[in-house]
């Protein structure tokens, strides 16, 4: 068996029949492995900066000081398609490291815990410095890198259907006519749960309501008032729909 | 300069740059050594010898894949491997075969009670082998029959060094009992 096996394999050698695969082929998929791992980990950080900075300047979480009731409008808010996108990228990173040549040396959930570590601590730290404000500017004047971020963005301003956000432009009974990143509002008040009166408001007031839109009314159950700097991104988004255009 | 004195990653090297003629001592080196090797999961001698072409083939086209500053017979190893567990995923497993060197190590190794029949224990050990759940054949086969170090087994078999004892533990325990208890 030994010599033929050896000739076998020898003679499609010198025949010119086996041949060595190019070393670039080699150096191809290395390369490409390592720039696919290396942008999914950086892509992960940007998203989970981007996660962060949503949580903090929108009015997702704000909600959640209504209580039980202000849970459908967390959940109305709650920016699914950053959360998706962050997971998915943290898990191509993750199989992308299984794939290299030495990940096997440490037990992979090691591997995971450092992933995770260096994604959260980079991302975070980046929400803190102003590179993802500057990009939502960039985003909304659809100019520079920022603006392939818009759709992210965007979900933080949008519509909701369970909880608003503005300024109050005007009041008119039980009515408050409220300015929005989409336009001016009517919130009703008829249904308030009410130990707040209107009174308590007064135009300018930035608040934030919990209830449920009927057609081109709001029908809030509960407001509160909210100071301007904790709602930057709707402050933004307000003037830049009455102000800048 | 004689080739046989040349280690294996000095002729991958000269293979690589122009001549292709000495792979044929890679093949000298390895054959036995890795037939030896595959006998532990392939019965049929023919099989074995297809697997250990088709190992060597793709060993010989993957050669720029190989980083010289490792060790080659691990990297040999993994692809005989690979090769190995493509085999046993398409064909169900006959019993394996042990030389007798290889009966006395695993005697020797795995501390059997001394005054158990020699010849019934190798028959045992040829049909408990096979019973161990692959994790752990491989590992215990690599360090036993194969004499391989726990980090050539941790680089052929793809798993942290730290698992590499676990593994070879438990399959020892696993062949003790059934050695012990049928």
């Amino acid at each position: 068996m030994s010599e033929n096996l050896e000739n076998k394999i020898m003679s499609q050698i010198k025949s010119g029949k086996l041949k060595l695969h190019s070393r670039y082929i080699f150096l191809a998929e290395k390369l490409g492995l390592s720039s696919a791992l290396v942008l999914s980990a950086l892509l992960a950080v940007l998203f989970c900066s981007l996660l962060l900075f949503y949580l903090k300047e929108t009015d997702n979480l704000v909600y959640l000081s209504f209580g039980r009731l202000g849970i459908l409008a967390f959940l109305d808010s709650f920016p699914y398609l950053l959360v998706a996108v962050f997971v998915v990228l943290l898990f191509a990173a993750g199989y992308l490291i299984s794939q290299s040549d030495w990940s096997y040396k440490k037990p992979f959930k090691y591997v995971a815990f450092g992933l995770l570590a260096f994604v959260l601590l980079i991302g975070s730290t980046l929400a803190l410095t102003g590179v993802v404000r500057k990009m939502e500017e960039q985003a909304f004047r659809g100019s520079g890198p920022g603006m392939f971020f818009r759709p992210f963005f965007e979900q933080g301003i949008e519509m909701r259907g369970r909880g608003i956000v503005g300024r109050i432009f005007e009041i008119d009974g039980d009515y408050l006519i409220v300015e929005t990143p989409h336009g001016l509002q009517n919130v009703s008040l008829k249904n308030l749960r009410c130990e707040q009166q209107c009174e308590q408001f007064k135009k300018d007031d930035f608040i934030i309501a919990i209830g449920q839109r009927k057609k081109d009314v709001f029908m809030a159950e509960k407001i509160q008032k909210i100071e301007p700097g904790r709602m930057p991104m709707i402050h933004r988004g307000i003037r830049r729909q009455f102000e800048i255009k | 300069m004689n080739p046989s004195q040349l280690t294996d990653e000095q002729l991958v090297k000269i293979i690589r740059g122009k001549d292709r003629e000495l792979y044929s001592q890679i093949i000298k080196r390895y054959q036995t050594k890795l037939s030896h090797y595959l006998r532990k999961f392939i019965y049929n001698a023919d099989e074995l010898e297809d697997v250990l072409q088709v190992a060597f083939i793709k060993a010989y086209r993957n050669l720029y894949g190989f980083d010289v500053n490792k060790k080659f017979s691990s990297w040999l190893y993994r692809i005989a491997h690979n090769e190995a567990i493509n085999y046993l995923k398409k064909n169900s497993t006959g019993q394996i075969s042990l030389a007798e060197v290889e009966y006395k190590l695993i005697d020797e190794k795995i501390n059997l009670s001394e005054d158990l029949d020699k010849i019934l224990l190798k028959k045992k050990v040829e049909r408990y082998l096979n019973k161990i759940k692959l994790k752990y054949r491989e590992p215990l086969i690599l360090f036993y029959f194969e004499q391989k170090s726990y980090q050539e087994i941790s680089d052929i078999l793809r798993v942290p060094r730290s698992t590499v004892g676990t593994l070879i533990r438990r399959g020892k325990d696993q062949l003790r009992e059934l050695l012990l208890n049928y």
